[in-house]
């Protein structure tokens, strides 16, 4: 049986649309020749798989008409759509129908492959000519070649700069025919080259994963080793690694080191020319971060003012104030506080403007050649951190507070202009400060008082204890009730009722606050304002009032001993439902004990909302 | 330089056309890309552009960065099938090796919000530095292209600076023993100074919004020629107020809004006229 080699030829197309077509072709190319592909061939300039042991024709298709019973009714119709007379129509199972004969592969590939390439489907994708057809960037050829026949096209194109048209002379050539014209057709076998490469000039990073672009920025990868001029090493090192990687795609190595992927050329004139272009960057940088580091962090900050953060937020010296009052609010200590006077200042530096994703990171850098201590230095650098879903937690005290105090401030800020997230769309990044915020609470051990967040903010945050922790929805809910007054004792209230849930101490507290509840709870309107001993008629509520007494909650501590407490209520409350007529004729016995009803309830739900958790 | 490219491009049969008459931020804003890339017209130009962008001023100081430079902007409409070719023999023609050097096209998409335009393309990298941004125009003034034009806007000093082997614009040698540095460096302080200490914010204010009505009152009177340079005059003073720090972060997004809506009103007016010549032509 023979093999087919499909190739289309494009202009360079982005690596994310190489990711894209990689993981689409194979299913494409199923969908229409009925055999999946046995190698895929993606590229900047091609997309191509070669498919082996195709059958030369297609199957025959049976064409499923009426019913036999309903011929004389139904069988014209059907032949005349079909373009057959009704004596054609065969019979089989019952039915009438046609066979449609299967056809030349040569004859369907083309409508093949005019399907498989609108099938494609793209981030981003363009129109070019008038065929309406819209891809990544233009398709510029195809190639078709069914073992040595060529059913469409003509031939392939190898190197763009080096080499023209390719025969290729039979589908199973097609790999050994580019090679010959400098093109490595297999994304796998690119890597492994560029990986070897960089292997054999030494210890190589890729902080920003690069090389997953660079594999289908390059057909034939050159891997180069350059050095930069050292007095560039002034510059604060993530300047330098920064620039190397989001502008230049290099790979930095260690000391004035770096490696790049060329695709082709002449190794010494490619070497000289990208190193004059990393040192012209590097230069630019050098020139922004003098005159910041002439200007110093302290009449940075000073420049604040003039900075808006975002409309309706005031300017970045107001953020700054702001976080400094959090920072105090938080109970943080000098470094803190003198982190937190010049977190900002960065904003008004060059070199951020140069590089916004180093926020933070070039502060840091300033402040300490202004000869800020360390503990001072290291917060400004992790204010923004946790800054992914997993990512690393500030490492210090005054960073962790800086960094809960940066996003109370956010968080507080756009509530308070009614910027709430909606859907996707969150574009001051709300969701992500909330979970920062829990997560510097509960794994940052930090306090956080609960006071600090207005209502709405305090709902936002704390729903998101929802997804974070590994706990049934209910038991957040029931612990979000608690008089627990900070944000990470919230998170562990919920965590501890999951796990007393069973215990019979928990037990106990739940079903005493459930009857309570049930009983008083809707008659709260009648109970009395506050219990008065001297109304109490029976034994049995004087104990239960006693015994409400002696309960103790600690509302900071740990669950265990509080519920334990709690659960002695359970006894009396029983006798007291037992003994005692909680609506007697007398309004204001009645009202009385409802009140002292209502207290248990209220007593034992300053633990947690009971009521929320199911039986 | 420029004169190789004029003769390269001249051959292949483009309109060469002089630099347009008031500020622009970018080739692509003048008339003979913007608005001849709209409607079923054909179209082939080349013409060099000084481009004029306030905020990237540095006073002469750094060597990398000016309120004023050099494009030279071809555009093929519709983009004939083969070219990138055509753009490739342009580089030889400037002597370039294409062989001795690492030339690649990096994804780079272009949009231009204040302009509703956008299209999808590269920055050419030769040996790493970007010589030239490559597009193909989607969309204009909000409005689909009919045929989609190839622009190439080739970055004249990064270009001066790689054939002459010089580190920074200051040392490019402009003419035998004259500097860029010697012609343009006075230049840039004192525009420097004047788009962020001098430029007058209240005038310009006032201006933007009579040059903004001068473009709503010539639409009206079917002249969407001369309404299309009051959008540039707006669009150069939004970047003057811009630069002068006179515009807050709301306000940007409303200037912004104002000139789109400008743009977009003369892109129409512009398509509805050439529909218009079109039937004339056609009678």
């Amino acid at each position: 049986m023979p093999s087919l080699l499909l190739e289309l030829g494009a202009e360079e197309l982005p690596a994310a649309a190489c990711r894209e077509a990689e993981a689409q072709l194979p299913e494409l190319a199923r969908a229409q020749l009925g055999v999946p592909p046995a190698r895929i061939y993606v590229g900047p300039r091609r997309l191509a798989c070669l498919v082996l042991e195709l059958p030369g024709r297609t199957a025959e298709q049976w064409v499923k008409g009426p019913p036999v019973a309903l011929r004389e009714q139904a069988a014209p119709g059907f032949a005349k759509k079909h373009g057959v007379s009704v004596e054609e129509l065969e019979e089989r199972d019952g039915f009438l129908g046609i066979t449609r004969p299967g056809r030349e592969l040569r004859e369907v590939v083309p409508e093949q492959i005019d399907r498989i390439v609108r099938g494609f489907s793209f981030t981003k994708s363009m129109r070019w000519d008038e065929s309406g057809i819209r891809f990544a960037r233009p398709i510029r050829w195809v190639l078709a070649k069914l073992d040595a026949e060529t059913i469409m096209g003509e031939t392939s194109f190898g190197h763009r700069f080096t080499h023209g048209e390719v025969e290729i002379g039979h589908a199973d050539e097609y790999e050994a025919r580019l090679r010959e014209a400098g093109v490595e057709p297999l994304a796998e076998e690119r890597r492994r080259q560029i990986v070897a490469g960089l292997d054999a000039i030494g210890s190589w990073t890729d902080p920003g994963g690069k090389l997953e672009e660079v594999i289908y920025l390059v057909e034939q990868p050159l891997v180069l080793e350059g050095r930069f001029d050292e007095r560039f090493l002034q510059l604060p090192k993530r300047v330098v690694v920064t620039t190397m990687q989001s502008h230049q795609r290099y790979f930095p190595l260690e000391d004035n080191r770096f490696a790049l992927v060329a695709n082709g050329g002449d190794p010494e004139i490619v070497r000289a020319g990208h190193t004059q272009v990393l040192e012209a960057r590097l230069e630019d940088a050098t020139f922004s971060f003098e005159r910041d580091a002439g200007v110093g962090i302290d009449a940075l900050a000073e420049r604040l003012g003039s900075i808006t953060y975002f409309a309706g937020a005031g300017s970045f010296a107001e953020k700054g104030e702001r976080i400094h009052r959090l920072v105090e609010r938080l109970g943080g200590g000098e470094a803190s506080l003198e982190a937190a006077r010049l977190a900002k200042a960065d904003q008004a530096s060059e070199l951020v403007r140069e590089f916004p994703e180093l926020e933070g990171y070039i502060g840091a850098e300033y402040a300490r050649l202004a000869g800020y201590p360390d503990a001072v230095t290291k917060a400004i650098e992790e204010q923004y951190l946790p800054d992914t879903a997993g990512g690393p937690l500030p490492q210090t005290e005054p960073g962790k507070v800086l960094a809960a105090a940066d996003k109370l401030d956010t968080l507080r800020v756009s509530f308070g202009l009614g910027h709430r997230p909606s859907g996707s769309r969150d574009p001051y990044g709300l969701r992500r400060a909330a979970i920062g915020l829990l997560r510097l609470a509960l794994e940052g051990e930090l306090r956080i008082e609960r006071e600090l967040l207005p209502d709405q903010v305090r709902q936002f945050v704390e729903e998101r204890l929802e997804s974070l922790l590994e706990v049934p929805v209910e038991f957040v809910r029931a612990a979000r009730a608690s008089t627990v007054p900070d944000l990470g004792g919230v998170g562990r209230r919920a965590q501890e009722l999951y796990r007393e849930r069973d215990s019979p101490a928990f037990e106990g507290v739940y079903t005493a606050y459930e009857r309570a509840h049930r009983l008083a709870g809707r008659a709260e309107p009648e109970a009395a304002p506050r219990i008065d001993s001297e109304l109490f008629v029976e034994e049995a509520e004087r104990e239960l009032a006693e015994g409400l007494a002696r309960v103790a909650i600690d509302g900071n501590g740990e669950l265990k001993g509080s519920l334990e407490s709690g659960a002695e209520l359970a006894p009396l409350l029983e006798r007291f439902f037992d003994e005692v007529l909680v609506m007697d004729e007398d309004p204001t016995v009645r009202a009385n004990r409802l009140r002292l009803l209502l207290d248990v309830r209220d007593t034992l739900g300053s633990l947690a909302d009971f009521s929320q958790i199911p039986p | 330089m420029i004169i190789a490219l004029e003769h390269y491009w001249a051959e292949y049969g483009c309109v060469l056309m002089q630099p347009y008459h008031t500020e622009l931020a970018a080739g692509t804003m003048n008339p003979n890309t913007f608005l001849r890339s709209l409607g079923p017209r054909p179209w082939r130009v080349a013409y060099v552009e000084p481009v004029i962008r306030p905020l990237d001023g540095r006073y002469g100081e750094n060597p990398f960065r000016f309120q004023h430079y050099f494009q030279y902007q071809v555009v093929l409409k519709p983009a004939p099938e083969n070219v990138l070719d055509l753009y490739w023999g342009s580089l030889e023609a400037l002597g370039i090796d294409l062989k001795k050097h690492d030339m690649r096209l990096v994804e780079d998409d272009w949009e231009q919000p204040t302009l509703g335009a956008w299209g999808l393309g590269w920055e050419v990298w030769c040996d790493g530095m970007e010589i030239t941004q490559w597009t193909y125009f989607q969309q204009i003034g909000g409005f689909d292209v009919e045929l989609v034009p190839a622009e190439m806007t080739y970055g004249l000093e990064r270009l001066a600076m790689f054939l002459q082997g010089r580190r920074t614009a200051f040392e490019l040698e402009w003419a035998p023993g004259i500097s860029w540095g010697e012609v343009y460096r006075e230049n840039e302080r004192q525009w420097s100074r004047y788009n962020f200490e001098e430029a007058p914010v209240e005038v310009l204010g006032r201006r933007f919004d009579e040059y903004e009505a001068e473009c709503r009152q010539l639409l009206e009177h079917g002249l969407p020629l001369p309404a299309y340079d009051q959008v540039l005059k707006c669009s150069h003073t939004f970047n003057l107020l811009d630069a002068r720090g006179a515009i807050s972060v709301t306000e940007r997004a409303a200037y912004i809004g104002r000139v789109r809506g400008l743009a977009r009103a003369v892109a129409q007016a512009y398509l509805e006229s050439e529909g218009a010549e079109d039937a004339f032509a056609a009678a």
